[in-house]
């Protein structure tokens, strides 16, 4: 997997405007605090001292300190052992508890504005289930106005996925929340892909005067399954070409054994991005909800040797063992799907605990855009219905950032890290805490959105 | 596909309207449980009166009666001890359209009065147990908003597995749901048809209005003749849709309106007084905190969304602190559901509000539990823990107002219908196979 390449450029960008604001006059009322809060946020290193830290790998630091430096974390520790660096801004955060940025594993950030409004939608393309060169990257929309909203709750990171409408619907993105553009905010391109088998990608599923292929599961497979092994032939074919090519370069000179100069296989954008997949280069999101679903898309990765974590299994209860022997992680939920008419109430709101108990490592998505910001409460809920507190605070954390390949720089309070960390007045997975204060990349983003702005002026 | 819940919600929020007057009193004759009940050892949320810790509740016929540190109860009482914790009044759901079979909306025509939600309740649906685990113990069942006057709604009790009727609220205020903005526009607009603009949609509620003021002078006319004793006097004809809007009009039925835009509101109060009628409440009113002091002086309620925005044109002004700004103008706030999903934990809603404006506890407990029982129009029966009020009760695991509080136990009328620590359902009325 392609490692963030951006991360140190944002540290460079210093009097970039951050994207995500509409009326101009707002625009200029940000870019003012902008550049006040990027003044003293870029140059000078931060020590927050005196707060509650979670630190996530190593527990909690009861009155501890945290340096910002560069962008990264340089010091974590207990206020009486952390040293300001010179010139250091020093923030008293007593009785604030302090975390790492939450990470969302599934949302549709940047790829919808009005949900209703089919102009502003760029989620998902219906003419074909096998849709696998659809790059969400392409379509990210940094200047969204949900982005501010959803990073002033602690979000500063978040997968961004396709809707999942097609079997195969598209690449998905990791983004970070602030930058100042959205190449800048798109950390990695096309870190995954998703691949849905729930049943809802059946959408020429009609009585039988409906004749579009395919309108069943069975159809949906073989769809799927004819995609992969034309890629697998695509690959031969490539590999074929590479083979004869270095063939004729080796004896271009030796005229007994001099061949024609080998045609290149006509390129095939769909199979192409199979590629990774199909080598275990890139991880496929494997989206089923039922255990019959879950079998089949299982198998249907295995025959290809997919490497792939799963999504969902809302309703796979009773196999639960059998995902835990899998060994790989899983999206669960959202843990609000309604159960099945027959199961009880907490049925779902307990799958993040029983996957816990079985060993399974679990992470949260708001699979979601408008309500990203409030991806702690799900965490929360399952803690009411087993989950550990620790667990459901590692699974909008670093269990996320080792999914998606950023452990090293994502995910904990850790030396050497991301400066993502918030600042907010009690419990991160609580309802009622209010956060005081994001930092993305070492950078103080400004405290204000859309939302806030109307609060503002109807306030006066 | 995650993203379509909150699209289905644009043709659900709507409006309801009726409240079952013709519902016998059932509440009190029949049931399992009206013998003495003491609920002991717990923090009384009262609503009202604020907070009795190690409080104690006596229950006699399904009733409240009596709160506070002790209480005078019968040594033959059944006892609870609720182990210190949290004991609120049961959660009421102002906007809701579970139990419909999917019968929300009949959007053949812009007026359908005439529609009793009733009529298509189905009492064993299982999102009235899943709620109910939620601690909502009363819900009104509102009519969709695809039409600009939709049906007539009804009040539940979530008495899960007692009979149909047990499940109705006995005798509450009929209520009707109205609708305005995108949605009648844009489900009549896609067929050619009238309303498909604002201008549309008002125009076509007013014409419904003067029908129905016409239909009174009819009847007001042939009453006068049959009181000079006109023998030959013929009754004008029944119609079920002017009845309706009739009874609007006479103030019998309260009217719930599915508004987002501030502008709309303004319009709606404007219709209202030209016509003579009062609102109870604004639903949705995502924009309310823009025109507050209006609702205040007209004395109309909000039944609104904690943090939904963004899903349509109307509902990008929405902003968190919408509830805790009304409140602090003097409107009455209801946090409510309309969703089958967000029912379950109206509790973390209501916390939020906490947060966003910094609501107190009480406050936040309100707009889940007395508010909404105004806006229904039940608050003399429900939403507090006050002396002669049904004894809707929920223990919690947790504190309530957070995200982590859910409920151990709810009670309605006296009777256990949710006990979190039985096995398969929890439920101890509904029996799995029946």
């Amino acid at each position: 997997m392609r490692q963030p390449s951006a991360m140190s450029v944002q540290l460079s960008a210093g009097n970039s405007v951050w994207r995500g604001h509409c009326s101009p006059r707002s625009v200029i009322l940000i870019w003012i605090l902008s550049l006040s809060a990027l003044a003293f946020a870029q140059d000078k290193p931060i020590l927050l001292k005196g707060g509650k830290l979670l630190t996530v790998t190593h527990g909690v630091i009861e009155n501890g300190a945290i340096v910002l430096y560069g962008g990264k974390i340089t010091a974590v520790g207990d206020a009486s052992t952390v040293r300001a660096p010179a010139g250091a801004r020093v923030i008293d955060v007593t009785g604030m508890t302090i975390y790492p940025g939450l990470i969302d594993s599934e949302t549709q950030l940047g790829l919808t504005e009005i949900s209703a409004e089919e102009t502003s939608n760029d989620l998902v393309e219906l003419s074909d289930e096998i849709m696998p060169h659809m790059h969400t990257a392409e379509a990210f929309h940094a200047e969204s106005a949900l982005i501010p909203v959803a990073r002033m709750n602690g979000i500063t990171n978040a997968v961004i996925a396709p809707e999942s409408a097609d079997t195969l619907p598209g690449q998905d993105s990791f983004i970070q929340l602030a930058g100042a553009n959205a190449t800048e905010m798109l950390l990695i391109r096309d870190n995954a892909m998703p691949l849905n088998f729930t049943g809802d990608q059946r959408r020429n599923k009609g009585g039988f005067e409906k004749h579009k292929f395919p309108s069943t599961r069975m159809g949906l497979a073989a769809q799927l399954r004819q995609a992969f092994l034309d890629a697998q032939d695509y690959k031969s074919k490539w590999t074929d070409y590479e083979r004869k090519k270095a063939d004729a370069a080796q004896n271009k000179d030796k005229d007994k054994d001099k061949k024609p100069e080998p045609l290149a296989p006509k390129r095939d954008l769909k199979l192409e991005a199979l590629l990774p997949y199909l080598e275990g280069k890139k991880t496929i999101v494997l989206a089923a909800e039922s255990p019959s679903d879950l079998e089949t898309a299982v198998s249907l990765a295995n025959e290809f040797k997919l490497k792939f974590v799963l999504n969902h299994i809302s309703h796979s209860q009773p196999v639960l063992d059998y995902v835990a022997s899998l060994k790989v992680p899983v999206i669960v939920g959202p843990i609000y799907e309604a159960p099945k008419e027959e199961e009880r109430y907490d049925t779902v709101y307990s799958l993040p605990a029983q996957l816990y108990e079985r060993g399974v490592k679990i992470v949260f998505a708001s699979y979601s855009a408008h309500n990203v910001r409030n991806l702690p409460d799900q965490a929360g809920f399952a803690t009411a219905f087993g989950l550990p507190y620790d667990e459901a605070l590692k699974a909008i954390t670093i269990n996320a950032a080792e999914i998606w390949g950023v452990a090293d720089q994502l995910g904990s309070l850790d030396v050497g890290k991301t400066a993502n960390v918030v600042v907010a007045n009690g419990d991160p997975l609580d309802v009622k805490t209010d956060v005081k204060q994001v930092f993305i990349a070492g950078r103080e983003v400004p405290m204000t959105d859309r939302q806030v702005r109307l609060r503002d002026e109807y306030s006066k | 596909m995650r993203l379509i819940p909150a699209r289905t919600l644009v043709l659900y929020c709507a409006w309801l309207t009726m409240a079952l007057a013709s519902a016998a009193a059932f509440g009190q004759s029949e049931g399992t449980a009206h013998h003495d009940i003491v609920i002991k050892n717990a923090i009384v949320m009262t609503v009202t009166h604020g907070n009795i810790t190690n409080g104690s509740i006596y229950i006699k016929d399904g009733k409240i009666a009596a709160v506070g540190e002790t209480v005078n109860a019968p040594a033959s009482a059944t006892v609870i001890d609720a182990g210190g914790k949290y004991l609120t009044p049961g959660i009421v759901d102002s906007h809701s359209h579970i139990a419909l079979d999917d019968d929300v909306n009949e959007a053949t025509n812009p007026i359908t009065p005439q529609m009793m939600m009733k009529d298509a309740f189905d009492y064993q649906d299982k999102a009235i147990y899943r709620a109910l685990a939620g601690g909502v113990t009363t819900s009104l069942l509102l009519h969709g908003s695809a039409n600009m006057i939709g049906g007539q709604a009804v009040v539940i009790k979530h008495k899960y597995g007692a009979s149909r009727d047990e499940l109705l609220f006995p005798n509450a205020p009929r209520s009707i749901k109205f609708a305005s903005g995108e949605n009648p526009k844009r489900v009549y607009g896609s067929r050619d048809q009238l309303p498909s603009t604002r201008m549309g949609n008002f125009a076509v509620q007013r014409e419904a209005l003067v029908q129905a003021q016409d239909y009174i002078r009819e009847w007001d006319n042939y009453n006068e003749k049959v009181k000079r004793g006109d023998k030959d006097a013929t009754p004008p004809k029944h119609d079920l849709k002017l009845d309706a809007l009739a009874d609007v009009l006479r103030g019998k039925i309260m009217v719930q309106i599915h508004i987002y835009r501030a502008d709309e509101m303004l319009t709606e109060i404007a219709m209202a007084k030209e016509f003579g009628y009062k609102i109870r409440a604004f639903h949705h009113a995502l924009e309310a905190y823009k025109v507050a002091d209006q609702l205040t002086a007209n004395n109309i309620a909000i039944a609104t969304f904690s943090d939904w925005w963004g899903y349509k044109q109307e509902a990008w002004d929405a902003i968190p602190w919408n509830a805790t700004m009304s409140t602090r103008k003097g409107v009455r706030v209801a946090i409510k559901s309309d969703s089958e999903d967000y029912t379950r934990r109206l509790n973390q809603e209501a916390a939020k509000t906490m947060r966003y404006g910094g609501a107190t506890e009480e406050e936040a407990l309100k707009m889940i539990t007395l508010n909404p029982a105004w806006i229904v129009g039940v608050d003399d029966r429900v939403g507090s823990i006050d002396v002669g009020k049904d004894a809707d009760l929920v223990i919690w695991d947790g504190y309530p107002l957070s995200t982590y509080g859910v409920p151990e136990k709810v009670l309605i009328d006296g009777d256990l219908y949710f006990d979190r620590s039985q096995p398969g359902l929890g439920t101890t009325h509904y029996k799995e196979g029946e």
